[in-house]
């Protein structure tokens, strides 16, 4: 996407309440032509009303919705040349697999010859050829949900807007129908918007993701990025970084010093951040177990934590230990890790976390963070961790 | 055949009392009546004959056929009306005036027939209420002023009594199809019309067609509106069979008059039965 030319999608300063509740706060999005971006969040936070937005079943109080140049805020979901598929599919049940693909067509005053040979196509590109004659009702969810796929493509928009289209779906037809409406859209050059609470989801299919916390973009990042990089504590817990420390440190010239704890060693990370309070988040896969009294690791970057564990699960493939760190002390925390092989209960461990595994952040209300709204949703989040 | 056990007498006892009941005051007065609709004096097999059907057809035929072309076209008027009402409470977007016709829609359905009869009657009369705003507002002249009070008027009586009760089955039949397929229509470009009519009303065809043959069978019963609108011939089956009755005594004619009306009820009624087994396959 060239940076000095607008997007091809362009949100700006869109907001939306709902009566008196504020539920999107001045969104600014670009999308550019042919890119997949995929909406992630939490239910209620907006994701769906964003989508909504973009459609045109909901005009925005604020803001501008633009597609390629031309301002769409207030054109009719018709006239934006987008098409939206929705969870529960939302096919006509009194229409045949063929209709349903054609009516877009037929609205568009196509010949009847002209709409028998698109459905045909999009039939076969998407195998429901000899199933044309039946009725939604004896298709199977898979099936169901192709149709809509189906009827969105016939009319060839430009945009693509998908509302959490596969949540209904068993998980082996959701994966299947992943790739393919992956593919498609590639094939096809459209460009989408794929709203969804599935962070696998999200990842294995889009260019770019964004996620949304309470009507704000928390961050925008290809999947890469978000998953490593996570700009704030939300999107580290909503990325899967569950687990979470509360510790101190002090700035220094190459970066912060996270200061030795009652469960922790001293180590240097390279974020640039205030003296004071630290929130540390990681996820299980990112730690290793090793022997409690193994020796401090040299490079002074690895964050070495102790603790004996409270419990083990076999979630498949590896192992997850619950481990207390913190023998007693009242700001003791519990964490998940995970190794290949089990270790005993009330085993004595130490948990090493590599540079770049654990994300450093300023602990809430110590600094303002860049989410400073997402702050008791992290609070409750730690809890829920510590009860484990 | 099994034999009869003890628990199956059991069963048989506990649905006795309503069985009783079906057979004392439905079956026994229906079969008595169509019975008696067949009896003559000195008649084959001890007083059994098609004297009072053929009187019936002799006097009435054009009643009958009034009767049918009044009562379907009514059914078909309550229909695209609460086609109307119930599109509109799906699909307006206006939420003002959405509200207002919600709560003003219902009223007729608690105002009884005999009333409504009544209201209409002095409502469209020659020199009624609406004539007289019509000429107040120079539409009309007092000379063009036209009585209603015929078949108009009884259609515009059932019409505007049965369309609530319709309409509210409709209504809620509308309000519970998937929203979604109604948005991915308007998302395809359906203007609101072919929204209605392509995707609401076939989802909804089942609730709108039992609406439909229950009015119809409720405004084959009605006495009072023919009565108090149209008291002239030709009239509606219900009026010749309480004059058979009240006039002649003649329980024979009426019972046959009654045995048309129940046929016409009944072709209606198979339809409404096949429907209902349809749904439960």
């Amino acid at each position: 996407m060239d940076a000095s030319e607008r997007p091809f999608l362009d949100l700006t300063g869109v907001t939306v309440s709902y009566g008196s509740t504020r539920v999107l706060e001045g969104i600014d999005l670009g999308i550019g032509k042919g890119e997949f971006v995929a909406l992630l969040g939490a239910s209620g936070c907006g994701k769906t009303t964003l989508l909504r937005t973009i459609a045109g079943f909901i005009v925005p109080d604020a803001g501008t919705v633009s597609v390629g140049g031309h301002d769409v805020t207030r054109l009719p979901p018709d006239r934006r040349g987008m098409a939206l598929m929705f969870q529960s599919y939302a096919l006509w049940p009194h229409m045949t697999v063929a209709q349903n693909i054609g009516y877009g067509l037929k609205l568009r005053r196509q010949s009847r010859a002209d709409i028998a040979r698109r459905v045909g196509e999009i039939a076969a590109m998407l195998g429901l050829q000899g199933l044309e004659a039946r009725k939604p009702a004896s298709l199977s969810g898979g099936q169901r949900q192709r149709v809509a796929l189906g009827r969105s493509l016939a009319v060839d928009p430009e945009i693509l807007l998908l509302d959490e289209p596969l949540s209904n779906l068993d998980a082996r037809i959701r994966l299947s129908l992943r790739h393919e409406i992956r593919t498609l859209q590639q094939r096809m050059g459209i460009t989408a918007v794929h709203v969804t609470h599935d962070r696998e989801e999200a990842m294995v299919m889009a260019d770019s993701i964004v996620i949304l916390d309470k009507g704000r973009i928390a961050q925008r990042g290809t999947p890469e990025e978000v998953y490593n990089r996570p700009a704030s504590a939300f999107v580290a817990a909503f990325m899967g970084a569950e687990n979470v420390l509360t510790l101190s440190g002090s700035a220094s010239g190459e970066g912060f010093a996270i200061a030795p704890g009652p469960f922790n060693a001293g180590c240097l990370v390279p974020d640039l951040l205030p003296t004071g309070g630290v929130e540390v988040r990681f996820r299980a896969e990112a730690g290793t177990l090793g022997p409690a009294d193994a020796p401090p690791p040299e490079d002074g970057r690895t964050l070495r934590l102790a603790g004996h564990v409270v419990s083990t699960s076999y979630p498949g493939g590896i192992w997850r230990h619950a481990v207390r760190l913190g023998e007693g002390a009242a700001d003791g925390a519990t964490v998940l890790v995970d190794a290949p092989h089990p270790v005993a209960q009330g085993q004595a461990v130490s948990v090493l976390l590599p540079p770049d595994t654990f994300f450093v952040f300023p602990a809430a209300g110590d600094a303002p963070p860049p989410a400073s709204d997402s702050r008791s949703g992290d609070r409750r989040r730690r809890l829920e961790v510590q009860q484990a | 055949m099994p034999s009869l056990t003890p628990q199956r007498l059991l069963g048989l006892f506990l649905v006795l009392p309503a069985l009783a009941m079906v057979v004392l005051f439905f079956i026994v007065p229906l079969s008595a009546s169509v019975i008696g609709a067949f009896e003559v004096e000195g008649g084959f097999m001890g007083g059994l004959g098609l004297d009072n059907i053929i009187k019936a057809f002799d006097f009435y035929a054009q009643d009958m056929l009034f009767t049918l072309v009044i009562v379907s076209l009514s059914t078909l008027l309550i229909a695209l009306f609460s086609i109307g009402i119930g599109g509109y409470l799906t699909l307006g977007e206006n939420p003002r005036a959405v509200a207002i016709l919600r709560w003003l829609y219902r009223w007729p359905m608690f105002i009884p027939f005999i009333v409504v009869g009544q209201v209409l009657r002095t409502f469209l009369a020659k020199n009624g209420l609406m004539n007289g705003t019509f000429v107040a507002m120079g539409l009309i002249t007092p000379m063009q002023a036209t009585s209603l009070l015929d078949w108009r008027g009884i259609v515009i009586a059932f019409v505007w009594k049965q369309t609530p009760f319709v309409a509210l089955l409709v209504a809620g039949a509308m309000a519970s199809i998937d929203r979604g397929t109604i948005e991915a229509a308007r998302n395809l470009g359906a203007s609101r019309l072919r929204i209605l009519f392509e995707i609401v009303v076939p989802q909804v065809a089942t609730t709108l067609l039992v609406g439909m043959i229950l009015s119809f069978v409720t405004m084959m019963s009605v006495l009072s509106v023919p009565l108090m609108i149209n008291a002239q011939s030709p009239t509606m089956l219900t009026t010749d069979i309480a004059f058979r009755i009240n006039a002649y005594g003649d329980y024979g004619v009426a019972n046959a008059l009654g045995l048309v009306s129940l046929l016409m009820a009944s072709g209606v009624a198979l339809v409404y039965l096949r429907i209902a087994m349809r749904e439960r396959s």
